[in-house]
């Protein structure tokens, strides 16, 4: 612990000497806790047998309706001089089943027969002046654990350290073929020749590599200081560094394999890696601000930078496969590509400055004005186009650069960053947004509000693919892959040699321009009812987008009742439309060679980039309705039971893209105080979504030029649908009972969710293979479903020996089942022609884990 | 040093001291629970202030505590902390060792005229000769019979600004809740942020269960493993965000979805060399920010959800079926395993100059 | 005061073997109550035979007076008091631990354990049916602006004393029923006996007795009072006139 404390010395050095915090809003960190104890120590604390108060049975409820938690012990606490102190420790074993499962221990490091720090926490407390600080620490290993210290005033300054790290395991059973996991260059293993390997060979270096476990420990430290400079003022200021290590799958693109496995070439051509990408960066979060709360002004000014920081620029793979040229061309050589790149996430720095204003009004109201600016930038060095040696594309006879072979370029004038048309990224963007907003409150009966938001994005800088040295535009598609499997697919375009290739040349530019304004008036017609409504009309102005403008207005209505004394209600509805103007499906074209002067359109017309039909989700029309009822129904003075029923329906105007998603909900929960220690609670629930959305099936192999649905490219016969139905089903129970001074607790959690996708089409050429196809009846099939079913059990006692030792026992209990079609068959082998898999998938499991922990109060 | 020797040594010497400690039950006096409480000096809430000048002054948040206004007992008098405490004593041993408790005391005990239980309750006259009567002292419980915009109010009184400062109007308020239904500071409910439940977690789930419970789905954020919580991207006391902004979400912490996201997934910030739209946009558009049963919060599987936008010719619209996974006849790495993913892996974008498809 | 509380703390916490012995019981299904004080905070409404009371009522009448109208004052009068609050002490005198100070000294202890939970029903019954009787100091002492009535009705808030009426009635008649049956053990005070209320009170200061939930409450009251303020209350209570049977 002191070791690591030692990593928040530097941030300990930054921070101003006067100057935690953590709160809801700003900033991340707002807990921190395990899954030994998500409550972060207050589950292990025992309800005061005496109950809340002398006067009442039971706990009160909130103005909601639910009953408060019963209250803890108070501590004890010891004197030593001024200060006051009392704590907890607990400290343990837990034993488990050596065989990790992602899913179990996606985020707790449970490892078998490790000693547990269930919690250490002990406080301080100077009663004189209010002066308090407190340890917490609680580690389950040393990839999973955190320790924190707070000390302060009450109602003058607190400052917090604390040091967190968290694992995220992402896959259990991954087999990577290469050599250099979790470096920035992963090499074939000796056996395999890198761009020459059989998909035979591939697969028994696949069967023969370790299991490996992929997964991310974020180790976070940070310092936070707030203080009151006056009754009025308040300054913070929170540092925090997260460090990221670890293993992702991920990709590595040398061409199709699909493409070539079938008629009519048969080939195992193309390369599909899924590579590992090394994680290893850290970031530098830094909150600050003044705020100001006087009688009639408040002030709030604050500051957030974040300043990101990736080891890597980029990694390299080999990918193993021999690519082949397409056999359709007589004498066509692919070049012996096999180095593929990827690069990392660039280095980034993000400044924003924010300042609100709010002032009292008459009519017992409040004005307020908030204005910030902002920034984020990166200017990571660029790597190269390419990374390969000797040269990519199609040889003619032979692989000699020359006349003779025009679709074959040298990599010496693309493995170098003197092919980039600029050395480094050079992207930024910059924030603006005003807000201002009143509320007013004339009578008690009446509130009103209004507001108005404006807020832009703009995008500085756009990158043009152009390669100085060739004086090409364009890129090497895929590691070059494509450009030496498909004759001239290289992805260049250049006046003289390639006028008709299109290909991206620029970058995107997003620039997005937001004007929001509402207003709204809540009614307490009664002393029990209150109707609300809210109006509110968004204009959202993307540029470079498929609409230039989308406007919605929504209408919200809220219906609060408490008449009667046994229920609270409450019931929202909004109905939203979207519209824009005009949708254009192809906004894209100054991307492409297309627009470069010189462009020669190939024989046929320029390929259209999609169909005409195509309404993008997010820019579609759409119709939105959501119901949201909440109940607390208080039956006795000992029960509560809290329902609610949620739906939200969207219809999406769009032919092509997506069409409806739907979804409903309910959940019923029960709590009953049994006694002033023993509680009940079960829950059900239950949930539902449909997604449904439509695509078209090309038909002129890529140089359709006719973009409109039911063309001659986009024929009606090519349209397809699917419908992706989720479905949840949860239930549970928590029962927390004492007999005598033993404290049982008994935890079920059930979750069964099922998936199911299903699609129908309207003409067999819909298919991606229509040969072939078995699942399907006519026009129409499913997949199988996804499942994931979790059964979860934890119970325990807790049995004191005296009055400050007690033992807890527990045993927890988890079966997972999981069943995800994508990876359907990956257990048998994780190579399929040219392609070779990295992760297994999900896997079911089955594990139970026994904790045992004293626990003393200090 | 090893970071888990590191820990465990320190858990060593800590469990050796306290067990020493525990065992022996070491000569110190012990505070009895309430004593705090119970030898607290009597209110001076009628004169004029005496301050205690062998005390700390009062710590600024506390300086300007006075006794909170009801307007149901205009003619109430404060009684002080002292007459409470005689009927309250539980209470005041549970509130012993709060925040408040331990600020407001401390203040009451350097500056006499500085309430403690009627900060937040207000004057206690009119409640001592009638505890039944509702409304008589500022309550924040169901039956109390103070309206909720009163305790509100009250609770602002002092906690006024800040995260708070958009409390009118929003969402929350609109719906009528009040601060004590999530937050209860009369005991030590949860280790911080005096919530009335556990955790802050536990205490949105009080009503938002259907959202508590997408987090048991197969990916999910670590919330239910107590790693996060609901705050790290709501303000539950309101914001500037609409919510009806393609950018923005129910009582976001920032100006965007994105921005909130960033917070913890900084590397995706970029900008980078070659943007995807609708992940610049939000990354709401993909991602289902509460949890989902496809992997990585995917709203839909993959190549669907891609070929909700992706119509364009050639590969991407082909209709994909089991027959394309690894057990098919036509295995496809359209399909299979990350999909499309699998060659468009910097789906988020990407840097490299040859990234426009983030292929690279 | 600190002693007490002490105590009281440990009340509530025992031993291990025991705590281990009550595992076993839980998967009996047993059901025990972990607070070991009587809980007077449910209440409800008690029912018993006034003629069988009646027959139990002959040795109390030895010290409580005939038909519970104590004439020495040092003894309470039980006429009119409410059942449920006659019930709950003799239950807090049945369990009570006799070697405590204050249960050491009363007679009550011993009496209380040859009764059955039927008899103490009775008892409460028939004592609460009786009609009680001024004292014969009563009517000497008009009621007016006293020291006694201003701290039953308002309390005085510079020495942190809370107003009697709260709990024990606007008129000194007992918990107000109307607003939860937990009222019902909250005593009517009334016409009662001054050495009586005084000795209770003291003892009350003295941090005795502990042993049901509301001694807690009248504790924490008694300790904001002293011997002038007691006498005061007292002395004002016992010259009202006794409340009217309904």
């Amino acid at each position: 612990m002191t070791c690591r404390f030692i990593r928040l010395l530097p941030l300990a050095c930054a921070i101003p000497a006067t100057l935690a915090h953590a709160d809801s809003g700003i900033g991340v960190d707002t807990w921190r806790g395990n899954k030994l104890d998500p409550t972060a120590g207050q589950a292990n604390e025992p309800c005061d047998a005496r109950g809340t108060t002398w006067l009442a049975p039971l706990q009160r409820r909130s103005p909601t309706g639910n009953l408060y938690n019963c209250a803890p012990e108070s501590p004890l606490a010891h004197e030593i001089g001024e200060w006051l102190y009392y704590g907890v420790l607990q400290v343990g074993y837990i034993g488990t089943g050596d065989h990790d499962v992602a899913s179990w221990n996606r985020y707790a490091d449970w490892r078998n027969g490790d000693p547990v720090l269930g919690l250490l926490q002990v406080n301080f407390e100077r009663p004189s002046d209010g002066s308090y600080a407190e340890v917490r620490a609680s580690r389950i290993s040393s990839d999973d654990q955190l320790y924190q210290a707070v000390f302060g005033r009450a109602g003058a300054y607190k400052v917090q350290a604390f040091v967190r790290d968290m694992p995220n395991i992402l896959s259990t059973n991954a087999k990577p073929i290469w050599n250099g996991v979790g470096t920035n260059n992963l090499t074939v293993p000796v056996g395999l020749t890198p761009g020459a390997s059989t998909p035979a060979q591939v697969a028994a270096a696949s069967a023969a590599a370790p299991t490996t476990t992929l997964g991310v420990k974020r180790s976070k430290q940070g310092l936070s200081a707030s203080t009151y400079l006056s009754p009025e003022w308040t300054a913070y200021v929170d540092l925090s560094e997260e460090e990221r290590k670890g293993t992702r799958a991920y990709g590595g693109p040398f061409f199709f394999a699909f493409a070539f496995a079938g008629p009519p070439f048969f080939l195992n051509d193309g390369g599909v890696d899924e590579t590992v990408k090394p994680i290893n960066d850290s970031t530098i979060n830094i909150n600050g601000g003044l705020r100001y709360a006087g009688a009639e002004w408040r002030f709030d000014f604050s500051y957030s930078g974040s300043f990101y920081r990736d080891k890597y620029t980029s990694y390299n793979y080999q990918s193993p496969f021999k690519l082949t040229a397409l056999p359709a061309v007589p004498g066509a050589i692919a070049a012996p590509l096999y180095q593929g790149q990827m690069s990392m996430e660039p280095d980034n720095d993000y400044h924003n400055f924010r300042a609100t204003a709010t002032r009292k009004i008459p009519w017992n109201g409040e004005i307020s004005l908030s204005a910030s600016g902002g920034r984020m930038s990166q200017d990571d060095t660029l790597i190269a186009p390419i990374n390969c040696q000797g040269v990519f594309g199609i040889g003619f006879g032979n692989l000699q650069l020359g006349p003779a072979n025009p679709l074959l370029m040298d990599c010496s004038k693309w493995n170098t960053t003197d092919a980039l048309s600029r050395k480094t990224a050079d992207m930024r963007i910059d924030t603006s947004m005003v807000d201002a907003r009143i509320v007013l409150n004339p009578t008690r009966e009446w509130s009103l509000r209004g507001g108005v938001k404006y807020d832009r994005q703009d995008y500085r800088n756009v990158y043009l693919s152009y390669n100085p040295l060739t004086g090409q535009y364009g890129y090497p598609s895929e590691n070059g892959a494509q450009g030496s499997i498909v004759p001239g697919e290289l992805g260049l375009w250049d006046p003289k040699g390639a006028p008709s290739a299109l290909t991206r040349v620029r970058s995107l530019p997003l620039d997005i321009q937001t004007i929001d304004a509402n207003v709204g008036a809540d009614w307490k017609f009664d002393q029990k009812n209150t109707l609300s409504a809210n109006l509110d009309y968004n204009r959202y102005e993307p540029t470079n987008r498929e609409r230039s403008q989308i406007d919605a207005s929504r209408v919200k209505l809220t219906w609060v009742n408490r008449s009667l004394d046994w229920l609270t209600l409450r019931v929202n509805y909004t109905y939203l439309k979207q519209t824009g103007n005009t949708y254009d499906f192809d906004p894209y074209e100054h991307t492409f060679s297309s627009s470069l002067p010189g462009y020669i359109p190939p024989a046929g017309g320029t390929p259209s980039h999609t169909v005409d039909a195509m309404r993008k989700y997010d820019m579609s029309s759409r119709d939105e309705n959501k119901i949201d009822v909440m109940a607390t129904v208080m039956p006795r003075d000992d029960m509560t039971l809290s329902a609610s029923v949620r739906g939200d329906w969207n219809s999406y105007d769009a032919q092509i893209g997506r069409q409806a998603y739907d979804t409903v909900g309910a959940t019923l929960q029960w709590d009953w105080q049994l006694a002033t220690q023993s509680s009940l609670g079960a829950y059900v629930a239950w949930d539902r979504s449909r997604l449904g959305m439509s695509n078209v099936q090309d038909k002129q192999g890529g140089s359709g030029v006719d973009p409109s649905l039911g063309g001659p490219n986009y024929a009606l016969t090519g349209q397809w649908w699917t419908t992706d139905a989720q479905r949840d089903w949860y239930a549970g129970l928590t029962f927390n009972h004492n007999i005598g001074r033993a404290r049982f607790d008994l935890n079920w959690n059930y979750l069964y969710s099922r998936g199911l996708t299903d699609y129908s089409y309207a003409g067999s050429s819909a298919l991606a293979y229509p040969a072939s196809v078995s699942d399907a009846g006519p026009g129409g099939g499913a997949f199988p479903n996804m499942v994931y079913r979790v059964n979860s059990i934890t119970a325990g006692v807790t049995v004191p020996f005296t009055e400050r030792v007690s033992l807890r026992l527990f045993e927890y209990y988890e079966r997972g089942r999981i069943s995800d079609w994508h990876y359907l068959g990956f257990d048998q082998g994780l190579v399929v022609g040219n392609r070779v898999y990295t992760d297994t998938g999900p896997q079911s499991y089955k594990q139970n884990l026994i904790g045992m922990l004293v626990n003393v109060k200090l | 040093m090893d970071l888990r020797r590191c820990g465990a040594v320190v858990s060593a010497v800590l469990a050796s001291c306290v067990l020493v400690f525990g065992a022996t039950g070491i000569g110190r006096a012990q505070q009895q629970r309430g004593d705090i409480a119970k030898s607290l000096p009597a209110t001076n809430l009628s004169s004029e202030k005496q301050i205690d000048a062998s005390l700390p002054p009062p710590a600024p948040g506390f300086a300007r505590a006075h006794v909170a206004d009801n307007p149901q007992t205009p003619d109430a008098k404060p009684v002080g902390m002292k007459t409470c405490v005689a009927c309250h004593q539980l209470e005041a041993d549970h509130f012993t060792h709060t925040l408040h408790s331990l600020g407001l005391i401390a203040a009451n005990k350097s500056d006499p005229g500085i309430p403690v239980c009627e900060a937040c309750h207000g004057p206690g006259s009119a409640h001592a000769q009638n505890p039944q009567g509702k409304g008589l002292i500022i309550a924040y419980t169901k039956n109390g019979g103070t309206p909720i915009e009163v305790q509100t109010k009250t609770c602002l009184t002092c906690h006024a600004g800040g995260p708070r400062d958009h409390w009118s109007g929003s969402v929350h308020q609109r719906n009528g809740l009040s601060c004590s239904d999530c937050h209860n500071p009369m005991a030590k409910f949860s280790v911080e942020g005096s919530m009335a439940k556990m955790s802050i977690n536990d205490t949105c789930a009080q009503c938002h269960k259907d959202i508590r419970l997408q987090f048991n789905r197969r990916s999910h954020m670590p919330l239910p493993e107590g790693q996060m919580s609901c705050d790290d991207c709501h303000n539950p006391h309101g914001s500037l965000s609409s919510g009806s902004s393609l950018t923005s979400f129910p009582l976001a912490k920032t100006n965007t979805v994105n921005e909130t996201c960033y917070q913890c997934h900084a590397e995706k910030r970029g900008p980078f060399l070659f943007e995807h739209a609708p992940v610049r946009e939000s990354c709401l558009n993909c991602h289902s920010p509460h949890g989902s049963n496809q992997s990585t919060l995917l709203v839909a599987p993959v190549p669907f959800l891609c070929q909700q936008c992706h119509t364009q010719q050639r590969h991407p619209n082909d209709l994909q079926t089991a027959n394309s996974l690894k057990t098919g006849k036509n295995p496809d790495e359209r399909i299979m395993g990350r999909g499309c993913n699998t060659c468009h892996a910097n789906i988020h974008g990407s840097n490299a100059p040859s990234g426009s498809r983030f292929h690279e | 005061m600190k002693t007490a509380a002490k105590r009281a703390h440990r009340l509530d916490r025992t031993a291990s073997p025991r705590a281990i012995a009550t595992l076993l019981l839980a998967c009996a299904g047993a059901n025990a109550s972990a607070a070991d004080f009587l809980d007077q905070r449910r209440v409800e409404p008690i029912q018993g035979d006034v003629a069988a009371g009646a027959a139990k009522a002959v040795v109390c009448v030895a010290c409580h007076g005939p038909n519970g109208n104590a004439i020495v004052p040092t003894f309470p009068k039980l006429a009119g008091q409410r059942a449920e609050y006659l019930h709950s002490r003799l239950s807090e005198y049945k369990h009570a631990d006799a070697k405590l100070p204050y249960y050491a000294a009363s007679p009550m202890p011993v009496q209380a354990q040859a009764l059955s939970e039927a008899d103490m029903h009775n008892l409460a019954a028939y004592f609460a049916a009786q009609k009680p009787m001024p004292s014969p100091t009563a009517a000497n002492t008009p009621p007016g602006e006293t020291r006694g009535e201003r701290l039953y009705r308002e309390g005085d808030s510079a020495r942190g004393i809370p107003p009697c009426q709260g709990c024990h009635g606007a008129n000194a008649e007992g918990g107000p029923v109307a607003a939860g049956d937990q009222y019902l053990v909250y005593p009517a005070l009334r016409g009662q006996h001054a050495p009586y209320l005084s000795a209770r009170l003291s003892n009350y200061r003295a941090g005795w007795p502990y042993r049901a939930s509301g001694d807690y409450i009248m504790a924490g009251v008694a300790r904001t009072l002293d011997d002038e303020s007691i006498q005061a209350v007292a002395a004002w209570l016992a010259a009202l006139p006794p409340q009217e049977q309904h």
